[in-house]
């Protein structure tokens, strides 16, 4: 599961993943992160689920940050795209399946790199919006 | 030996007699493949008439003819674009040509002609600008309309070079990674990218080419189209045929013709060739029954900006396919640029329009040549290498060197950039005046400590348009120019460049 942490400005000093995963002993991996003065946005994968998940999600919410899930990654717009593999073998982590039917994205496996989205011809993945 | 061509299996006029009466027995080249595997090729060459064949893949030298009728009053276009992409304009009044890979002035390659094929397919509104060049025939000097596939008088797609026979596939030794015309190229052998249909490529399926040539009727783009000759770079003899074709482009559908933008490419055109082979004679049906295991291609290393790139391994189709290719002992995922579900659908469709009669074949007025020469462009004019522009004496340094006298060096020979060097003069690093002020700022003493261990270099006999491009691509001022042991023989620098731009102009006056 991945989910987007956002912190107000009097967390960004505060170490709240470090704390998290200590207390859950659940190894989060930061995929994106935007930290200014101000505040702070980050994308992390969960690799976890059921009450597992949720005492991640908990044990952040106490920590003081905002917590959204978030949806599939990348959007595939299926009338752009035309089953070549331009997207396939560049994607780093294996996440995409080509069949003769159609193109396929593993969300556990995204890591949401967009190398996908540059690699296609025809504009036909796009990043989901996550705000 | 039979001529190449002969019809001692079946002749175009019996095939097509089957055609009309609804009995030819059609396959496609999947399809003829395995069944050949199973019942051996003598017996499927007996029962079979026509192979279909398919592909779908960015083909750059693509583009269409269109006449736009006249205006009132009329104009000679001179200067003409459409979306902002602009058409080539060396031909009569309202004629142009829309080349699949020009670039929108305003937009730039994210969209190009290959898009405005598209759109024109697709039946949307394009936008026409045309300057005029005013004679007493031509009075009007600007026109800024729209038009629409329907409106125009002629369409016509034409596309010099398509159907590549097979392609070379892509990989990247560097450790960066490379945006090319075969898409996204991992670092280190990241991945491999193919193009091409392999058992179901139209040339692949008749390789001697014995019913393939000008007037050779064929699916294009989802109409009916003819082969009107070689393609260019024809190079039968390494196996690598190519198709020049045309077709209307008011029969055509956008599913079979798309705008693509390779990303830090280009524009292009996305084209759906099918071409039929009649089973003339048994060594058509031979061929035709090639499997992607035995038609090959060779894996390049694209990290190599040359026209010669290193093989790294031959390769076929089959293995492309899989999904994964080894290269020295590592498993590498491969994919395509090209599509090969269009490709089998292509190939089907093609089929289908056999069997229905709606679709006869032609016997070509002239086969493709077997024999064709495939030269590459020789530079005539004197180009500046890098040995002529670069300076041969160069102030390097030790790694255990200490900074203050490394500075006082820089400043006593009014230099930017030093080389670490070895005993024997091989490169291990390098220091920029920049480097030593940090050493300063950060109290650092010896140069180990501050100096850049991973250096960009120029080898001598490079040229010097691509040295420049080096030099801005990685933000840098000079490099050590090295020989293949690494030994340093002098340094290039902008400082270089410019001179050599000074000396160029100075000659132009004298």
């Amino acid at each position: 599961m991945k989910i987007k942490i956002l912190y107000a400005h009097e967390k960004v000093k505060k170490p709240v993943l470090s704390t998290v995963i200590l207390k859950t002993n659940v190894p989060l991996n930061i995929l994106e992160a935007t930290v200014t003065p101000s505040k702070g946005e980050m994308v992390v994968d969960v690799p976890a689920s059921g009450r597992q998940l949720e005492m991640v999600i908990e044990a952040l919410k106490a920590e003081g940050v905002e917590v959204k899930e978030l949806g599939p990654t990348i959007e595939v717009v299926k009338d752009r795209c035309v089953l070549c593999g331009a997207c396939v073998s560049p994607c780093p982590t294996g996440a995409i399946t080509l069949t003769m039917e159609k193109l396929e994205i593993d969300e556990q496996l995204c890591v949401r790199c967009k190398a996908c989205v540059i690699a296609c011809p025809f504009k036909a993945l796009s990043m989901a919006t996550t705000s | 030996m039979e001529p190449r061509g002969a019809e001692t299996l079946r002749t175009y006029e019996e095939i097509n007699e089957k055609i009309k009466r609804g009995d030819a027995v059609v396959m496609t080249a999947d399809e003829f493949v395995e069944y050949a595997e199973r019942y051996g090729v003598e017996k499927a060459a007996e029962e079979v008439d026509v192979v279909t064949t398919g592909t779908f893949g960015a083909m750059c030298s693509s583009g269409a003819f269109i006449n736009f009728g006249h205006a009132e009053p009329p104009i000679k276009m001179w200067r003409c674009w459409l979306n902002d992409v602009p058409a080539y304009k060396g031909l009569a009044a309202v004629d142009v040509y829309v080349g699949a890979t020009a670039a929108s002035e305003t937009r730039g390659i994210d969209y190009g002609g290959g898009h405005v094929i598209e759109d024109l397919v697709s039946g949307k509104e394009v936008e026409l600008r045309a300057e005029g060049w005013p004679t007493d025939c031509y009075p009007r000097q600007y026109i800024e309309t729209v038009i629409t596939l329907d409106e125009l008088n002629q369409a016509v797609l034409v596309n010099p070079r398509n159907a590549y026979q097979r392609y070379a596939a892509a990989t990247n030794s560097t450790d960066r990674i490379l945006y090319t015309y075969m898409g996204t190229l991992l670092p280190n052998y990241g991945n491999v990218m193919y193009s091409g249909s392999g058992q179901l490529n139209p040339l692949s399926k008749d390789r001697n080419y014995e019913t393939i040539g000008i007037g050779t009727r064929i699916f294009l783009g989802g109409g009916i189209g003819y082969i009107i000759g070689e393609g260019t770079q024809h190079n039968p003899k390494a196996g690598m045929g190519t198709l020049m074709v045309r077709g209307d482009l008011k029969q055509m559908s956008a599913k079979h013709l798309r705008g693509a933008t390779v990303h830090r490419y280009g524009s292009t055109l996305y084209v759906g060739v099918g071409v039929p082979i009649p089973l003339i004679n048994r060594k058509v049906a031979e061929t035709a029954a090639t499997p992607d295991e035995e038609i090959y291609t060779e894996i390049l290393d694209y990290g190599v900006p040359s026209r010669s790139r290193p093989v790294v391994k031959k390769v076929s189709y089959a293995e492309l396919k899989s999904g994964s290719v080894e290269i020295q002992g590592e498993t590498v995922k491969s994919s395509a640029m090209s599509s090969l579900p269009q490709a089998v659908e292509i190939a089907e469709t093609l089929k289908k329009w056999i069997e229905k009669g709606d679709f006869t074949l032609t016997r070509p007025a002239e086969l493709l040549p077997t024999v064709r020469e495939f030269t590459p462009l020789e530079v005539k004019r004197y180009e500046p290498r890098v040995r002529d522009v670069m300076t041969r004496q160069v102030i390097s340094a030790k790694p255990t060197d200490d900074v203050k006298a490394v500075a006082q060096l820089i400043v006593k020979h009014g230099v930017d950039h030093i080389p670490i060097v070895r005993g024997d003069g091989k490169l291990l690093g390098i220091v920029t005046s920049w480097d030593l002020a940090k050493a300063l700022a950060e109290d650092k003493h010896t140069l180990q400590e501050v100096m850049t261990s991973r250096v960009i270099v120029a080898k001598p006999d490079e040229a010097v348009d691509v040295v420049a491009r080096r030099l801005l691509q990685y933000k840098i001022s000079g490099m050590p120019v090295v020989d293949e042991e690494l030994k340093v023989l002098g340094i290039v620098t902008t400082d270089d460049l410019a001179k050599l731009v000074r000396g160029r102009r100075q000659g132009e006056t004298r």
